[in-house]
């Protein structure tokens, strides 16, 4: 678990992901994340490198360095991860090794190092230790890290800098970001149709910017399908706090929700709504297995999209430290960054193909269709780049009856990120709101 | 929501969240009372989640499980037992140390088990006859774990223990004042190591309802500062474990009210509150000092030495 993308914008304070085992009372004992452990991860892939890749990457070295560029080869490339949390946490870190492990698989003889919990005060030094070893490329995954990675950044100026979620970026450090904000309106979608109470339960973290836009997305899903249907809210205050979600969860059946999502760092909600067979969405990782029957679908993260995308054009000189100042991912769908599904490959369980199929509507602007259909076009739409399809497209109001985007208008990405309004069918309170 | 429908479900999840407060804040008063404080409660509760989580997935059974917990809070508090009895080191050192430990090396041992879900958890049960009563019924004893009722009988059955058997008398003794004990013939060291095993024995069955019934799971830091309240909830109960069920009682109303009333209470507030009141309690019971009924066991958290004053 790590420091999700906060953006700076709106008054909301920054909500760092702290480490899983913050405990919340005296912080005199607070445990401290086990000492980082650095660990070789390439050596074995190494010697699996086939002779055709080494051939082609030699013949593409010699073409391109015709062409003037500033090449590099595999194997001048090491490169160094920086995870705040454990990768064992089965959330954030844990999904950012996954990356960096199928970028070793696409890059055979790649050489990869990581360290994991590290405190975001103390980048530094473990930069300095990792420039030392030899590492060229180092990237940091987490919001916190930004000060200390652009400082480090100032000192080695060879050195490339990558920082997930971050927002400030320098001749030397590009930010990247793979967001959900179209996989939760496909949830949303779903969730519209299955709901029977007409309310949709939220398990939220934190009232920034990033979770607003995932509950608005989801809203706004849900009421494409469901006019009707209302997204009620409650907050954690909090990334990782399984007794508050266990609690917001009852509290929200309390309230008549009968469908359950959720952005926070447990499968708790999964489980609690299971209880009494209630269909919920995983986050993050594929959390089907905590409840195989309940489990609608979810979103799933693919970093090593962005990665790959990283190191070709570092390989072939289209980065190199010095101009990366405009350089910024914000991937979602049509970049397959991410994906929706329960697990990868699943994008609706089979279990619930047959009432989300069975479920036809009269959309106001696709006439008689089914749910199953809407979700397929939607997820075909957004698939593509440019997108062909935007959630957050006009005419939209927020909740306090202002109009947010006029018929034909759309969110930009800025727009996105600092998101503060609340959906009209977004019920509960919200922080921040304008 | 009607109030009445608000009061039960309130009072129903305030029972249920404060189930692992209730063994570990009693397992607490327990040690407390014979004059050892350990402040490795949050360990031990980790040291048991894990260590039921992992027993429990392996063996496909959560009594084994459930047992194993106690067994490895028990084995967490013998560390400290040693260290803060034996060697008389300071205890509340040696507790903090037994925190830190426990949730590193929960952390360590539990990593094969992380987002691996438990098929077989503990089922919620209704007591037959008494979830029949009205309003009481659903308030205590209807959808909760074995071991939230069980909570409730071993409160009671300390109390009955501690305050009306000689085995009570000796263990509240040996807190108040070891050397009168000592003088009269009677154990003060074996007493104070029962007390504290029994104390881990319990934090453990707390982190074990946690990974077995709670939330049927294993997640470094699933503890989350819980072990923390059932300490606050043994200082603000003034050590008497039918308060302690109270005060668990109200410190999860707070909890599980500040979800609830979100959409009228700042919920900052209300989860605040169990601290403020357990900073009122000691406060009061500073003030009441030399009155006996509310003091803490006059020798809490120092050693003793046969013949040192």
């Amino acid at each position: 678990m790590s420091a999700r993308p906060t953006p700076p914008l709106g008054p909301m304070p920054i909500a760092p992901r702290d480490g899983p085992a913050t405990p919340a009372c005296p912080p005199a004992a607070g445990p401290h994340p086990t000492r980082a452990a650095v660990r070789r991860a390439a050596t074995l892939e190494e010697t699996r490198m086939p002779n055709l890749t080494r051939l082609a990457l030699a013949l593409a070295l010699v073409l391109s360095a015709g062409l003037g560029l500033a090449q590099r080869s595999l194997e001048d490339l090491k490169i160094a991860f920086l995870y705040v949390g454990p990768v064992g946490d089965y959330g954030f870190s844990y999904a950012h090794d996954l990356g960096r492990r199928a970028l070793v698989e696409h890059f055979p003889g790649l050489e990869t190092t990581f360290i994991e919990s590290v405190p975001e005060a103390e980048v530094e030094p473990f930069v300095d230790q990792l420039v030392a070893d030899g590492h060229n490329v180092i990237i940091g995954t987490s919001f916190g890290f930004g000060d200390g990675l652009l400082a480090a950044a100032e000192r080695y100026p060879d050195v490339i800098f990558g920082h997930a979620t971050g927002v400030e970026r320098s001749r030397n450090v590009f930010t990247f970001m793979a967001d959900f904000w179209q996989v939760y309106y496909l949830n949303g979608l779903m969730a519209g149709a299955l709901t029977e109470t007409g309310t949709i339960g939220y398990v939220a973290a934190f009232p920034i910017p990033e979770v607003k836009r995932h509950i608005n997305a989801f809203a706004i899903g849900a009421s494409e399908v469901n006019p009707d249907a209302v997204v009620e809210v409650r907050w954690l205050y909090a990334w990782f706090d399984p007794a508050g979600a266990q609690e917001a969860t009852q509290a929200l059946m309390g309230e008549g929700a009968d469908v359950f999502a959720f952005t926070e760092d447990t499968p708790t909600v999964i489980q609690v709504a299971a209880t009494r067979g209630f269909p919920s969405f995983s986050h993050y990782a594929s959390m089907l297995p905590f409840s195989p029957e309940t489990v609608v679908s979810g979103h799933l993260v693919n970093w090593d999209a962005i990665l790959i995308d990283v190191v070709e054009k570092i390989l072939d000189g289209t980065y190199v430290a010095g101009n990366l100042a405009d350089v910024d991912y914000f991937w979602g769908l049509g970049h397959d960054a991410v994906e929706v599904g329960a697990e990868p490959g699943m994008v609706i369980n089979p279990l619930f193909e047959e009432r989300l199929g069975g479920a036809v509507i009269d959309h106001p602007e696709l006439g008689a269709i089914s749910v199953t259909d809407l979700i397929m076009l939607r997820l075909e739409q957004m698939s593509v780049l440019p997108p062909a399809f935007e959630p957050f497209t006009g005419p939209l109001r927020d909740r306090r009856g202002n109009l947010v985007y006029a018929e034909g208008e759309s969110a930009t990405i800025d727009e996105l990120l600092g998101m503060e309004w609340a959906a009209e069918n977004v019920r509960g309170p919200w922080d921040g709101e304008p | 929501m009607d109030l009445d429908v608000l009061v039960v479900a309130t009072v129903a999840r305030a029972l249920a969240f404060a189930t692992p407060l209730l063994w570990a804040a009693l397992g607490e008063v327990i040690a407390e009372r014979s004059g050892v404080v350990n402040l490795g409660v949050e360990g031990m509760m980790a040291l048991g989640a894990v260590t039921g989580f992992a027993v429990a997935f392996v063996t496909g059974d959560v009594w084994l499980g459930l047992g194993a917990a106690a067994l490895a809070g028990m084995a967490g508090s013998l560390l400290h037992a040693v260290v803060a009895i034996t060697l008389r080191a300071d205890a509340y050192v040696s507790g903090l140390s037994l925190t830190i430990l426990g949730l590193g090396l929960s952390a360590l041992v539990g990593r094969a088990w992380v987002g691996r879900p438990l098929l077989n958890p503990m089922r919620t049960v209704d007591v037959p006859v008494l979830s029949d009563l009205p309003l009481l019924g659903p308030m205590l004893f209807q959808g909760q774990h074995l071991l939230t009722y069980a909570a409730l009988v071993a409160a009671l059955v300390a109390w009955v223990l501690m305050f009306h058997t000689r085995g009570g008398l000796v263990l509240r003794s040996v807190g108040e004042n070891p050397a009168a004990v000592d003088a009269a013939g009677l154990p003060v060291r074996r007493t104070r190591y029962a007390a504290v095993l029994i104390g881990g024995l319990l934090a453990g069955v707390g982190g074990g309802y946690l990974s077995l019934a709670y939330r049927p799971s294993w997640g470094e830091g699933m503890v989350n500062g819980l072990g923390w309240i059932a300490l606050a909830l043994a200082i603000f109960s003034m050590w008497h474990p039918l308060r302690v069920v109270v005060a668990g009682l109200l410190f999860g109303a707070c909890f599980t009210l500040a979800f609830r009333l979100q959409t009228v209470f700042p919920p900052e507030l209300l989860t605040l509150l169990p601290y403020v009141f357990t900073v009122l309690a000691l406060v009061f019971t500073a003030l009441s000092r030399g009155r006996r009924a509310f003091g803490a066991p006059e020798a809490l958290g120092r050693p003793y030495l046969r013949g040192e004053r």
